[in-house]
């Protein structure tokens, strides 16, 4: 049992999305974009319904943004939803087609469509094939080697094409052309024979490329009525890609709609490489930006939409939801390795086999300390004197601003601590604005107060007055608020990670789990904030 | 009284004046007024022979001073001790100011940074938003006089610290390394 009564784990874990783990799309952004995608394909179905797709109902789609925020799994996702938009889809990664060449691009093409897809045309074609053979025309017949053999048998036209769809049976290839030729054009009559037959040719130059796509487009329209969806995915600077895509652009294939996937750096590579059909791009009908798809918000949405999908009891309730958007917003807020949605999804996919194999009820700190330990052995919290575990530096930071008494209380058990250690010789304390007296080694008499004021406008004051009343020989000011420096005072600002650093190690303190190893460490971080 | 008492052994001048002398002058009252002064550090009473001598503090020093020459010694080194403090003193107040004008001037400098910087993204930036850093990097350097790295160093800090304004994507040949990847590009949210 996985973490909120899960059956399975929700989150995937290949390193870059497939067609499967696209079938959930979280995030405002991404829906947006999705929207957007979605309502390109609507259009341009009321544009060509009910009449033959001409030229011009073509649509130019881009989409831009860095790697690892979500492009390809919003392309995945749009095809998976294809039957309910009236589309059809094919995904093509242009990094996988090596050397790029024509016939490379074409097969990736017809394979990046669902087999379904062929296996709905063929039926079709073979169907129009009967009709036309019903109605008495000859060529048709002898298209479906219907012979004067079967007639005898009391085989039907309709049930000869049954067997032909089945595989029982097959068409007269010659005889085909012969009908095609009449009722198709060129490249038309080609695509409806290799569909039939199952066997495509190899295409050699662009021209035939270009024809062939065209027909797909034509074709589908005509005879499934949907339109055709090309999603090229890694588009970049490359000469055959780029001299491609003009190609197709140029072409207007109709009732189709070509959507380009690419980051800034191909996207850029593709103005200096080739100008023409970077201005081609810059007129797509849509540009979608994905602008802040990788934020902390999105990839807090993101996650939790994975979990809400598969959570059929509704144990993943709203205080669920804040608390496991709050350790991702800290993840975000202090690693930098955990700001794309594929590293974020990667973490909790761990975080979720770790929190089964420990029966844990919810992705808690622990869970996730172990998945980062596992998938990134080398990540430590930056800046941390006391080299405080993930788990702990989660929940400190998950508090938000801890308070000035919390602080304090960690400054007063440091100083006891530092006493402990013989480093300083506390004093008693007469000034109540202090938080702290004693004598260092050197014989000074210091006083230790500190400014944590959660309104964020310190008390100038209230500092003013400290450092008046202040009989010492030296006034340290620790704070984690900007505040000017009094003449007399040495001021010590604590910025976030000390600060989890002294409730790191005042929890540690308090609850007696100090151990020797941790003394250098709490005397560099009572160095640091000028205690000793 | 009091007021009296102290100004005439205040007039006595570094002699001082003998106790019986005062009593003679303001009567022997004034014994319990001698003894309020001492206790409050205002005045001195040293026994010379078999008479008692009071003057003010001030004036005993000064007595001593002419008088004792171990106190003149032990005087005159403590004098050098408080100029040594006075220099040192005056060099910490101006190493102080020194600090604080540098930290203005990285302040100012820092601000300035940030206001060159997104100056230069605007104007430079694409149909999509997105600018390669060298871009940014040959105006920036050029108006702020910094170095390659220097530069580097500031905008990773203020990209670090404004992670909800701008966004950084892989790629180009130069720009800032985050996650162990060049990232040449960058633009505003």
């Amino acid at each position: 049992m996985y973490p909120y009564n899960l059956d399975f784990n929700p989150y995937p874990s290949s390193p870059t999305p497939t067609e499967k783990d696209a079938k959930i799309l979280g995030g405002k952004r991404h829906k947006e974009a999705k929207a957007a995608i979605l309502e390109c394909i609507k259009e341009l179905n009321r544009k060509v319904e009910g009449k033959t797709a001409e030229n011009n109902d073509f649509r130019v789609i881009t989409v831009v943004q860095d790697v690892g925020s979500g492009k390809t799994h919003l392309s995945l996702h749009v095809k998976s939803l294809k039957g309910r938009y009236n589309a059809e889809c094919s995904y093509i990664d242009l990094s996988t087609i090596s050397p790029k060449t024509i016939s490379g691009l074409y097969d990736a093409i017809l394979k990046g469509f669902d087999n379904e897809f062929f296996v709905q045309l063929r039926e079709k074609f073979l169907n129009y094939l009967r009709e036309n053979a019903e109605q008495g025309d000859n060529s048709a017949k002898k298209a479906l080697d219907y012979s004067f053999v079967n007639k005898l048998t009391g085989m039907t036209i309709k049930e000869k094409t049954e067997e032909i769809i089945r595989g029982k049976q097959f068409v007269s290839l010659e005889n085909l052309t012969a009908f095609l030729i009449h009722k198709f054009e060129y490249h038309e009559s080609i695509l409806i024979k290799n569909v039939i037959s199952n066997s495509f040719d190899e295409v050699k130059n662009l021209e035939t490329l270009i024809g062939m796509l065209s027909s797909i487009s034509k074709l589908t329209h005509r005879f499934l009525g949907k339109v055709l969806v090309f999603e090229m995915d890694e588009l970049d600077g490359n000469k055959d890609s780029i001299e491609f895509i003009k190609g197709v652009i140029n072409a207007h294939l109709p009732a189709s709609v070509l959507l380009l996937i690419s980051t800034p750096s191909g996207y850029l590579e593709i103005q200096n490489t080739n100008p023409s059909v970077f201005d081609r791009l810059e007129k797509a009908n849509y540009k979608i930006d994905l602008a802040g798809s990788n934020s902390k918000d999105e990839l807090a949405e993101i996650v939790t939409e994975y979990i809400k999908h598969s959570d059929k009891d509704n144990k993943f309730g709203s205080q669920e939801q804040q608390e496991l958007n709050e350790k991702i917003h800290v993840l975000y807020e202090e690693f930098t390795e955990f700001r794309n949605v594929r590293s974020v999804i990667n973490i909790l996919y761990q975080a979720m086999e770790k929190a089964s194999q420990s029966d844990s009820k919810k992705i808690d700190e622990s869970v996730i300390d172990e998945a980062i330990k596992q998938s990134y052995p080398g990540l430590r919290v930056r800046g941390s004197i006391m080299n405080i575990p993930i788990s702990d530096f989660l929940a400190i930071r998950r508090n938000g601003n801890n308070s000035e008494k919390e602080i304090k209380s960690a400054v007063k058990s440091l100083t006891v601590f530092a006493q402990e250690m013989g480093s300083i010789q506390k004093l008693e304390k007469k000034n109540l604005l202090l938080d702290a007296v004693y004598q260092d080694n050197f014989g000074s008499k210091i006083g230790l107060a500190v400014i944590a004021d959660e309104l964020g406008i310190p008390d100038l004051e209230q500092i003013s007055d400290m450092s008046k009343a202040a009989v010492v020989d030296k006034l340290v000011i620790l704070t984690n608020k900007k505040i000017q420096t009094p003449y007399n005072a040495t001021v010590v600002n604590m910025d976030k990670s000390k600060v989890v650093d002294l409730i790191y190690f005042n929890n540690k303190y308090n609850d007696k789990k100090l151990t020797e190893e941790d003394n250098e460490r709490i005397e560099l971080l009572a160095k640091t904030l000028s205690i000793v | 009284m009091k007021d009296e008492i102290l100004e005439k052994i205040k007039s006595s001048g570094i002699s001082g004046v003998r106790k019986v002398d005062l009593k003679k002058v303001f009567g022997k009252t004034c014994e319990g007024i001698l003894e309020e002064l001492k206790a409050n550090e205002q005045i001195f009473i040293e026994k010379k022979g078999v008479a008692y001598f009071v003057w003010t503090s001030e004036n005993y020093v000064q007595h001593v001073t002419q008088n004792d020459p171990k106190f003149k010694l032990m005087l005159n080194m403590f004098a050098g001790v408080n100029q040594s403090i006075a220099k040192v003193k005056a060099h910490a107040d101006v190493l102080q100011e020194e600090l604080e004008r540098a930290s203005r001037e990285t302040g100012s400098k820092s601000d300035d940074f940030e206001g060159v910087f997104n100056s230069s993204l605007n104007e430079s930036s694409t149909s999509i938003g997105w600018v390669p850093f060298d871009k940014i990097r040959e105006k920036v350097c050029e108006n702020q006089n910094l170095s390659k790295e220097k530069f580097y160093q500031m905008a990773t800090n203020l990209i670090e610290n404004h992670y909800d304004k701008y966004e950084i994507s892989s790629g180009g040949q130069e720009g800032i390394v985050m996650r162990g990847l060049v990232h040449g590009y960058v633009r505003n949210i």
